[in-house]
């Protein structure tokens, strides 16, 4: 429904001490956000302080009482504020303010500025408060230790000059206050309690909805392909038609794969299973659940892309019968609509709700899906660029596997051979994937 | 996600504050649209169990007054609602999924004997969440016992009813983290939320459904998209374009909605993304001046195999599934195609809309989409879904209200 809810500007802006998980909360809501097709962009205050004053601060430097020091900062936060202005009064759609924003003066500052300079903008406060002690070690131990600012120094000195860093921000940390009359929400200790306050819009509410469910509990994601059915063997698309041989075989290898994954029957037992109401689908799931001993869950949400008045056909078919749109769905397969069908936008939004599930599940998850919706699902977790998704590779017989790690996500591939059961770990083979890796390891340096 | 409700614990949902705070409204409305989504749920509550009981009087409100020095009248409360725990429980242990509790549980005593209760009791695995809601807005508790409690009690003035709260005021204990349990705190009809252990599918589900929530009787307005050739032909399905007749229908529409909103723009437009509901819409829309906002959601059923058959040749072609459809029309699949209960899925996300818009709404889809739509404002199961009447050119408006739902329909000529 993105087309729908356009209208308004939307600021989101973070709070809170270091350690809190801000810039996890940020780049999660920039992921969710870009995925269902917003223009949407974080504004890391830390990033523009490393540029401009450089990366080895230690802990004097944030000391209140150091008034150039202070000066310093501020004068990043209004740099960082001012392309976010102007991010959002050109072609930005929602905008995030990652910094800590610890005072009340600081938030009406940027409060006012928001409401005076951007045309039309809403704001949301997220706060993240957080007294857990193994919680915040956890936290500067996988995304400290790298940054930049500790480069130089053992893990121990740095974990000591964090700490110490964080000390004097809570000198004068003070929490949103109900009468500072602001929208926002409030994570305490990683959701275990939510506040709530003055939130109305359609994008905001979904945007609450969505914090709610997360959390940092690393569950692997498993997504694979239904086994090889009659029609991919005959090139055909659509149709609701059963595995084929190799199909059945392969579903059984992976019902073994998981076996050896999953050791005990207890951890099997945790196994969120979920498939789609299709017949390749459902028979895989049979196979590899009655391997596991579990149950699993059926839902039309993960139904494959309609095809419409192309169902059944081969591509060569599609091409002869209805040429025009053969043609149209080449240049521009992310919005092409097969006629009385689906486009790849439709699916992205009707998938919508598993990403919900997924997020929100602390146990590890099956999903036995086709390629369209796995390339949706996917392109959600690894982070590509929505324009990416009809090309991902996602093969048939291989098992992925995700596992959500600090910024980003940890994968494996594996495709294992119907027949000999054979397992063999395999790299993505497209150039565009490769690229984005690259990129994501350098913005995950950066912070 | 109506499969998920087989492998989920039974759930009770608790609610707990003062009297005209809205507790009996909230479970209405959760009772509601938990039965809508396919859940069996109900309601139980001292009203309920002092209804159940012709021996009573009727004319007494054993929720709300309180004489403190009539033991007896005291000890009656503290057993409707015990009885109304109990046919709780009863109802759990059998088919049902999810339970609404309204009684006692205004201290934390009342709160810790019920939970004991339910543990003792309940011989499956169950989860338990508490909706407390808090108002300290005058005008609203003003309204809530005008609406509510007024209508219900006449001899009654409401300086009676604010003196009844005082009384229990002071006993009252809120929900505190002490006490170990999962809840949320609507505070001010939702402009302050608090939520605490949050945990489950349905949980999750029902608290982005209260976040919506609000006491603004705005109007909803449910319209077929005008007549096409199809409807001429006696075909289903397709995507057929208006005919003449349709578009000068639309225009009258179009008048009718004029007079109607009195050049409010603000309400909340909708629309399927089928060619007669756009088209339609475009012409409603334009004597309006604003733009619906179109959504798939809003598409007409999938008929499957049967698209853009006649009625009369889908007798012919597909007489076993006719034969089905007669046996089980809410759960009925057209081949390839949806359910009415894949319908309702697919049009939870507009209630969500609906619900949260304090505007009037103003939806153009089509017919079986519409019934499932109607039938969450007004139909206690949803096997009655299959025969409701939606008629073309018929303009039917909704206005929820406390407890129920006005409606009227408007033939456009």
């Amino acid at each position: 429904m993105q087309d729908c809810h356009k209208s308004q500007k939307i600021a989101l802006c973070m709070v809170g001490l270091p350690a809190r998980g801000k810039t996890y909360i940020s780049r999660k809501l920039h992921r969710y956000l870009n995925w269902l097709g917003y223009n949407c962009k974080v504004f890391n205050i830390g990033n523009y302080r490393r540029e401009i004053c450089g990366t080895e601060c230690d802990k004097s430097f944030f000391d209140s009482k150091n008034e150039q020091a202070t000066k310093a900062r501020n004068e990043c936060a209004q740099m960082a504020l001012n392309d976010l202005i102007n991010y959002l009064n050109s072609d930005g759609e929602i905008a995030i303010f990652d910094g800590t924003n610890t005072t009340k003066e600081r938030r009406n500052m940027v409060q006012c500025s928001l409401l005076q300079q951007c045309q039309n903008v809403q704001t949301l406060w997220i706060e993240s408060i957080c007294d857990d002690a193994d919680v915040i070690q956890n936290n500067i131990r996988l995304t400290k230790l790298n940054n930049p600012d500790y480069v130089s120094m053992n893990p121990e000195d740095a974990t000591k000059d964090f700490l110490g860093r964080i000390k004097m921000y809570e000198e004068v940390y003070q929490k949103i206050d109900l009468d500072e009359n602001l929208s926002f929400i409030k994570l305490i200790n990683i959701g275990e309690d939510i506040q709530i306050h003055k939130v109305k819009g359609y994008l905001l509410s979904k945007i609450i909805s969505y914090l709610m469910n997360l959390h940092i509990y690393p569950r692997p994601i498993y997504l694979t392909r239904h086994g090889g059915s009659t029609f991919n063997q005959e090139n055909r698309v659509g149709g609701d038609c059963d595995l084929s041989q190799q199909g059945i075989q392969y579903s059984e290898q992976l019902g073994k794969f998981l076996l050896d994954e999953f050791p005990t029957q207890e951890q099997r037992n945790q196994i969120h299973c979920l498939t789609s109401t299709m017949k390749r689908a459902t028979h895989t799931a049979d196979i590899v659940c009655n391997i596991l001993k579990i149950n699993y869950l059926q839902l039309k949400t993960l139904d494959e892309i309609n095809v419409g008045i192309c169902d059944g056909l081969t591509y060569t078919q599609i091409a002869i019968q209805f040429p025009e749109d053969f043609a149209e769905r080449k240049v521009n397969k992310l919005t092409y609509r097969y006629p009385r069908g689906e486009s790849y936008l439709d699916l992205i939004s009707r998938i919508e709700p598993i990403i919900y599930e997924i997020e929100r599940s602390r146990e590890p998850v099956l999903v036995i899906g086709h390629q369209a919706i796995l390339r949706c699902l996917y392109a959600y977790f690894h982070r590509n660029e929505i324009s990416e998704v009809p090309q991902l590779e996602i093969p048939i017989h291989a098992i992925i596997k995700l596992t959500p790690a600090a910024y980003y996500c940890e994968e494996i591939r594996i495709k294992i051979d119907p027949e000999t059961g054979e397992r063999k770990q395999i790299e993505e083979d497209l150039q565009i994937t490769r690229i984005n890796m690259l990129t994501k390891k350098k913005s995950y340096i950066l912070l | 996600m109506q499969q998920y409700k087989k492998t989920q614990n039974k759930l009770i949902l608790v609610l707990v504050g003062l009297p005209a705070r809205g507790k009996t409204h909230i479970s209405y409305k959760l009772n509601r649209y938990l039965n809508w989504i396919g859940y069996k749920s109900e309601i139980f509550s001292i009203k309920g169990a002092q209804q159940n009981n012709d021996q009573l009087d009727q004319n007494i409100d054993y929720e709300l007054e309180i004489d403190p020095t009539n033991q007896q009248f005291v000890d009656f409360r503290q057993q409707l609602s015990f009885t109304a725990a109990h046919q709780l429980v009863n109802f759990l242990q059998n088919d049902g999924d999810i339970a609404l509790y309204n009684g006692l549980t205004s201290t934390k005593l009342d709160r810790q004997k019920l939970k004991s209760l339910f543990k003792e009791k309940l011989k499956l695995e169950y989860q338990v969440f508490w909706i407390e809601s808090i108002c300290d807005d005058p005008q609203v508790i003003l309204n809530n016992i005008n609406e509510s409690k007024l209508s219900r009690f006449k001899e009654k003035t409401i300086e009676q009813f604010m003196n009844h709260i005082n009384v229990l005021a002071q006993d009252y204990e809120s929900l505190e983290n002490i006490e170990n349990l999962s809840y949320i705190k609507l505070i001010n009809i939702g402009k302050l939320v608090k939520v605490h252990m949050l945990e489950g599918y349905l949980c999750s589900k029902i608290v982005s459904f209260l976040l919506n929530l609000h006491a603004n009787n705005r109007q909803i307005y449910l319209v077929r998209s005008c007549q096409t050739e199809y409807h001429l032909l006696d075909k289903i399905g397709g995507d057929p374009e208006l005919s003449v007749t349709g578009k000068q229908n639309s225009q009258q529409l179009g008048d009718y909605f004029i007079e109607e909103l009195k050049g409010n723009k603000n309400i909340t437009f909708f629309t399927s993304q089928m060619k007669r509901g756009i088209q339609t819409a475009e012409i409603v829309g334009d004597k309006l001046g604003i733009k619906a906002l179109k959504t798939k959601n809003l598409d007409e059923i999938d008929y499957g195999i049967c698209d853009g058959l006649t009625v009369k040749e889908i007798a012919a072609k597909y007489p076993k599934q006719i034969k089905e459809r007669k046996a089980n029309p809410l759960e009925f699949k057209y081949p390839r195609g949806e359910s009415f209960l894949d319908v309702i899925h697919r049009v939870e996300p507009i209630i969500y809309e609906i619900e949260r818009s304090r505007e009037p709404v103003l939806i153009i889809a089509h017919v079986a989409v519409l019934k499932c739509l109607y039938a969450y404002y007004h139909c206690n199961q949803i096997s009655e879904i299959p025969n409701i009447d939606i008629p073309i050119n018929c303009v039917i408006k909704l206005v929820p209200i406390p407890y129920h739902c006005l409606e009227s329909r408007v033939i456009i000529k």
